[in-house]
């Protein structure tokens, strides 16, 4: 007797605990995981907000030969006026010849005129393979050729929305623009650095592939224009001429592949092409120790010369070349070769004793000296202030190769610069020695930079899988627990069914899990989805034919499903409009929408007679049962808030704009209202928490709190969601309950209803939610998120609340609303005389079920995108859906121990029942 | 396409009671030759397609499936119409007839599953989705109406709880079953991005059908063989 008091009581201590402490401790190891993860998996430099001043460069210890005091400048100005003509997505045998390649191909061999320019002018102009680092997307690869840097994962998201920008519609008039404004800049003179981009060679790869006529027609009008720009510089290259000492840079930001995709790290993507050449002609080529180039015939038999240079090192070498200072953050070096076109402007101040090559050599060693110094700033300044900085060993070796070649500098070299009287003999060795230095040190830093910046940290994402697979154990040994408790106390009749159940839901979510392996079942997952959801609709029509009952319902599930399927396509063929992965899919009800006069009426009217309808419905249902008076005035401010949802959209209306109004009240106030209105209601739900009511009824208290909570919801969400919300409103109150009743049917086989829900009701509820993400025009892509719902109420940019609403607004239908509507499954199946308790063990069971299954969607990403993590999709596609997955498995964490929090009492009345 | 999924086999199986209601029995080397017929006219039907009209399910899916259709629809209703349930009330000629009326109404279930999991609805497919399904008709609809008929309760036996009784109804059961599953299994490579003309609706799905339809009649071969054997076994 005493025993059971003191079980009583420590129950009553516990209360609500003993049901959910699981669901926090998931929440924390989940946290841990993906942190882990991320860390390793994304790319994670972190910028620096400095700038390099041109007064800087009094710090190092490097100096110049004698007569250029400029103090504007860092190195010696070798070229007066940089002309950079980019051209988007150019491969690297668009530019060489084809001799070069094993296999002539049809888009080879079409910009000629580099070719011929580079086998005439041997020592003026070149040709190189450019090295790109992935991820060759235009935004990040012109950043890095800007600022010399590395990429990070910040740019990588923001450059999938680029495609919107320009529409492919458009590709003749893309680069029509550039051309227009590119020759007139030609002949004028208040420029220092002319940079024009042609995004048709892109854009005719995405569209038709790089074997294509488009492809082959954009590249000739290229050659034509390089023809004539270079007759142009040739033409003013005399002395005292406009273009006296240019240099004129043809190059891309990135290769593509043969489909003309990019973005990934294979060879076709990476090697780009820059051509160089410099209208001055410099004395004489590259010292040979310093020339990469190999050299072949071409069709013509005219020798050309490619060399290979890293793209990471382009910022550097046009900044030396120009004398301005370098980029703060750029660890690239100065190419020599590159370097050497500007070589033609020296000869006049050198001093008689010295070769050319000597004295371009002593100038090459000057500026890696300034290069070497500004690299190490930075590497100090970078792992002075960044929390994840590199290891320090890795800082100490690099310091140590600094110091040898600053040493061999102070000592020998620098002593034989400024001493003009002694000969050669012993300098020119000398100054190769410091140049190898200086490259010693160059490389090792753009090694380490490349292994910590843009390679993966294996040990980190296994450390964060490892976790995440402990959390999955640990939600399944919660799970079994709970299920062997439930056998011990109610009769397990019916437990083979259920069983069978839960293998097909666990083959269903199996090959989900499975087909996140392909890129192309991740673009189309809608449709993976709504497949799982049909079939499994099928299977519960199956057994309701053999039950005989609930007909009408398994069969409206399954028309739900149809419609859901033609909404998801409509998605979808939104997601390619905007989308450079998808090839064109034109969804014929899209061509009617538009058609039909008729339907743009409907469209307006429509949403709002299913908001009424949802409004009247709502009133009708809450009623008749018992509410406490607070959730009565949740239900009512719902209700209102519908009707000020239709005012806001009357008046968005041009049309029906109210005299009586101002539009602005309607355009902002109204919304801002509603958000108001749903923090209200939240408050009051939560302030109703502190009074206990009489739990006279568990399941009609359960479902009012339900219904309550999810009224509050839907307002703010539908709002967001725009003209569909209704629409997906109403579809997910029909599969919810469609849903709902089916479950109701799967274990009779028995005298005694089994209490304890399967897993298939709860994967039903799951892959719906997962098909309205879909439904709702979402996808999971970076430009797939409703940007303009953010500005729904707020004129201006804000960062936390809009942030706040495009979370609700994509998420509101399939993670918030299906979560705080689970409650409802377990409220079918409760019977009133079981006590609490086994309401509550239910209600904690079907939420951890629900959380094991976004778990386990979530751990199969996490393991294919790891998988994949050089795939050629992996940052347009495989780390999207990372990103949107892991928030959605958070989000779902927290939203579950709120909903726990709000769903179970405490246990005050537990001992009546026990 | 799961319409009709099967449930573990092996919990099914119980050895086939004869009672007058279920069709007749008939014996193994029977079922055999059934079986043997339905997997030639296939084979005959692709062949023929092949060399006579040089088309196959991949150059031209609608007109291969259409004529595949045309070579089983006499066999599969001859052939099951002589195993029809209760022979002295219903006639031939009636077997006939039920089996020709299944047509229609099967294609337009298994049309209606296959739009309910995504099978285009635009006009330029429909003539492939009207012969997939016309198809699928004669795989699983017809032989079931020669057989049992408009008995409702021998339908919901065989195709929603998968309990077929007697070799004439593993011979209608099975195949069914492995044309459906073979056929949603069917739908997987559609969506990836291989570029292969194959990929198209419904070719890929028709292979899985044809593939899971052949299974099905290999299946229902071994149980009809399994059960006969020990029968015997009890006899003895």
């Amino acid at each position: 007797m005493k025993d059971r008091e003191v079980a009583t009581r420590r129950r009553k201590v516990t209360g609500k605990w003993e049901y959910t402490w699981h669901l926090w401790a998931t929440l924390l190891l989940h946290i841990i995981a993906i942190v882990l993860f991320t860390r390793g998996f994304l790319l994670t430099r972190t910028e620096l907000p400095y700038y390099s001043n041109s007064s800087d460069v009094s710090e190092s210890q490097c100096v110049y030969s004698s007569s250029h005091n400029n103090a504007s400048s860092w190195t010696k100005p070798a070229v007066n006026r940089l002309i950079i003509i980019v051209l988007d997505a150019l491969r690297f045998d668009f530019v060489a010849p084809s001799t070069f390649f094993p296999e002539s191909k049809r888009w080879m061999d079409k910009l000629e005129v580099l070719k011929d320019v580079v086998s005439k002018n041997p020592t003026s102009a070149r040709i190189f393979k450019a090295i790109a680092d992935p991820p060759t997307t235009s935004l990040q690869r012109l950043k890095g050729l800007t600022t010399g840097g590395l990429p990070t994962f910040v740019d990588v998201g923001n450059s999938f929305g680029a495609p919107a920008i320009v529409e492919d519609n458009f590709l003749n008039q893309v680069d029509n623009g550039c051309i227009e404004h590119l020759f007139p800049s030609l002949y004028e003179d208040d420029w220092d650095v002319l940079i024009s981009h042609f995004l048709g060679v892109d854009h005719a790869g995405h569209i038709f592939g790089v074997d294509s006529t488009p492809m082959i027609e954009k590249l000739e009008q290229y050659n034509s224009i390089l023809e004539k720009v270079i007759e142009v510089l040739e033409k003013e290259s005399g002395p005292g001429s406009l273009h006296e000492n240019t240099l004129l840079v043809v190059m891309g930001d990135h290769g593509q592949t043969l489909n003309g995709d990019h973005g990934g790290g294979g060879a076709e993507e990476v090697e780009t092409a820059i051509f160089a050449m410099s209208v001055k002609k410099p004395p004489s080529s590259v010292p040979v120790e310093y020339d990469t180039s190999s050299c072949q015939l071409d069709l013509d038999g005219k020798n050309v010369c490619v060399s290979t240079m890293q793209q990471l090192d382009f910022a550097a070498t046009m900044s030396a070349l120009l004398g301005i200072p370098f980029p703060y953050g750029s660890i690239g070096q100065v190419n020599p070769e590159l370097y050497a076109l500007g070589a033609g402007s020296w000869n006049s101040d050198a001093s008689q004793e010295l070769s050319e090559s000597d004295i371009w050599m002593q100038n090459y060693a000057n500026t890696l000296c300034i290069n070497s110094w500004q690299v190490k700033r930075y590497i100090d300044a970078y792992s002075a202030s960044s929390a994840v900085g590199f290891s320090s060993d890795d800082l100490s070796q690099v310091a140590s190769v600094y110091a040898q070649a600053e040493t061999q500098w102070l000592c020998s070299t620098k002593k034989l610069l400024l001493d003009k009287n002694k000969g050669t003999d012993a300098l020119v060795p000398a100054l190769k020695k410091q140049i190898e230095a200086y490259f010693n040190f160059l490389r090792t830093v753009a090694e380490l930079a490349r292994s910590k910046w843009t390679e993966f940290d294996l040990y980190m994402m296994g450390t964060g899988i490892a976790i995440m697979s402990i959390s999955l154990i640990f939600q399944v040994l919660v799970i079994l627990r709970a299920n062997s408790q439930d056998g011990a106390t109610l009769a397990s009749s019916g437990y083979g069914w259920i069983f069978s159940a839960s293998t097909f839901a666990f083959f269903l979510l199996g090959m989900r899990a499975v087909s996140f392996l392909s890129n192309s079942f991740i673009l189309e997952e809608g449709k993976v989805a709504i497949f799982l959801l049909s079939t499994s609709g099928i299977v519960a029509l199956r057994k309701s034919v053999v039950k005989g009952e609930l007909l009408k319902e398994s069969v409206g599930f399954l028309l739900l499903c149809t419609f859901c399927r033609f909404g998801i396509e409509i998605g979808l063929s939104k997601q390619s409009a905007t989308s450079a992965f998808m090839k064109e899919y034109t969804s014929w009800i899209l061509n009617i929408a538009s058609d039909l006069p008729v339907w743009n009426h409907a469209a307006e009217v429509v949403p709002i007679l299913v908001l009424i309808l949802l409004a009247f419905w709502l009133y009708k249902a809450t009623s008749g049962i018992f509410f406490g008076w607070t959730r009565k005035i949740v239900i009512l401010c719902t209700i209102l808030t519908y009707i000020l949802i239709i005012v806001h959209w009357i008046t968005e209306n041009n049309r029906y704009v109210l005299a009586f109004m101002p539009e602005s009240i309607g355009r902002t106030y109204i919304p801002r209202i509603i958000y108001a209105i749903l923090l209200g209601q939240l408050l009051l739900l939560a302030f109703a928490q502190l009074f206990k009511g009489n739990c006279s009824d568990c399941k009609t208290n359960l479902v009012a709190k339900t219904t309550a909570m999810l009224a509050a919801w839907s307002s703010t969400i539908i709002l967001l969601s725009g003209k569909q919300g209704p629409a997906v409103a109403f579809a997910s109150i029909i599969g919810g309950y469609c849903i709902m009743r089916l479950c109701d049917i799967e274990d009779e086989n028995g005298p005694k209803r089994s209490l304890s829900i399967g897993p298939f009701p709860v994967m039903q509820w799951n892959l719906f939610a997962t098909c309205l993400f879909f439904c709702s025009g979402h996808w999971c892509a970076f430009d797939g998120l409703h940007y303009g719902a953010a500005f729904i109420g707020f004129e201006e940019f804000m960062l936390i609340p809009q942030a706040i609403i495009l979370t609700l607004d994509t998420y509101g239908f399939s993670i918030i609303l299906p979560i705080f509507g689970l409650p409802f499954l377990v409220a079918t199946k409760y019977k009133a005389d079981l006590g609490k308790h086994v309401l509550f063990r239910q209600l904690s069971q079907i939420y951890t079920t629900y959380g094991l299954i976004t778990a386990i969607m979530t751990m199969f990403t996490i393991f294919c995108v790891t998988l994949h993590r050089r795939h050629l999709m992996v940052w347009g596609l495989f780390a999207p859906k990372f990103v949107f997955d892991v928030f959605g498995l958070i989000l779902t964490d927290i939203l579950i121990c709120l909903a726990s929090l709000y769903y179970f009492d405490q246990g005050k009345d537990d001992h009546h029942h026990n | 396409m799961d319409r009709r999924r099967k449930r573990e086999k092996t919990t099914v199986i119980k050895p086939s009671t004869v009672d007058s209601q279920s069709a007749p029995k008939i014996s193994p080397s029977e079922t055999f030759i059934v079986a043997l017929s339905c997997v030639f006219g296939l084979g005959i039907a692709l062949y023929v397609a092949n060399s006579g009209f040089s088309i196959d399910l991949v150059t031209d899916p609608s007109r291969t499936i259409f004529f595949i259709s045309l070579v089983e629809l006499p066999i599969a209703i001859l052939l099951f119409s002589r195993y029809r349930q209760n022979p002295r009330k219903c006639t031939y000629l009636r077997a006939l007839g039920r089996g020709l009326l299944a047509v229609p109404i099967g294609a337009l279930l298994n049309c209606l599953g296959a739009i309910a999991l995504g099978a285009p609805v635009t006009f330029q497919f429909l003539p492939r989705t009207v012969n997939w399904s016309l198809m699928m008709s004669l795989f699983t609809a017809v032989p079931a109406s020669c057989v049992l008929g408009s008995s409702w309760a021998h339908w919901k036996r065989i195709f929603a709880q998968t309990r077929p009784n007697g070799s004439v109804e593993y011979l209608i059961c099975l195949p069914a079953h492995g044309a459906v599953i073979g056929g949603w299994f069917g739908a997987w490579p559609m969506p990836l991005d291989w570029e292969r003309p194959w990929q198209e609706w419904p070719i890929c799905v028709s292979y899985g059908a044809i593939g899971g339809y052949l299974v099905g009649l290999v299946a229902s071969c071994v149980f009809v063989l399994a059960c006969d054997r020990s029968q015997h076994v009890k006899q003895t």
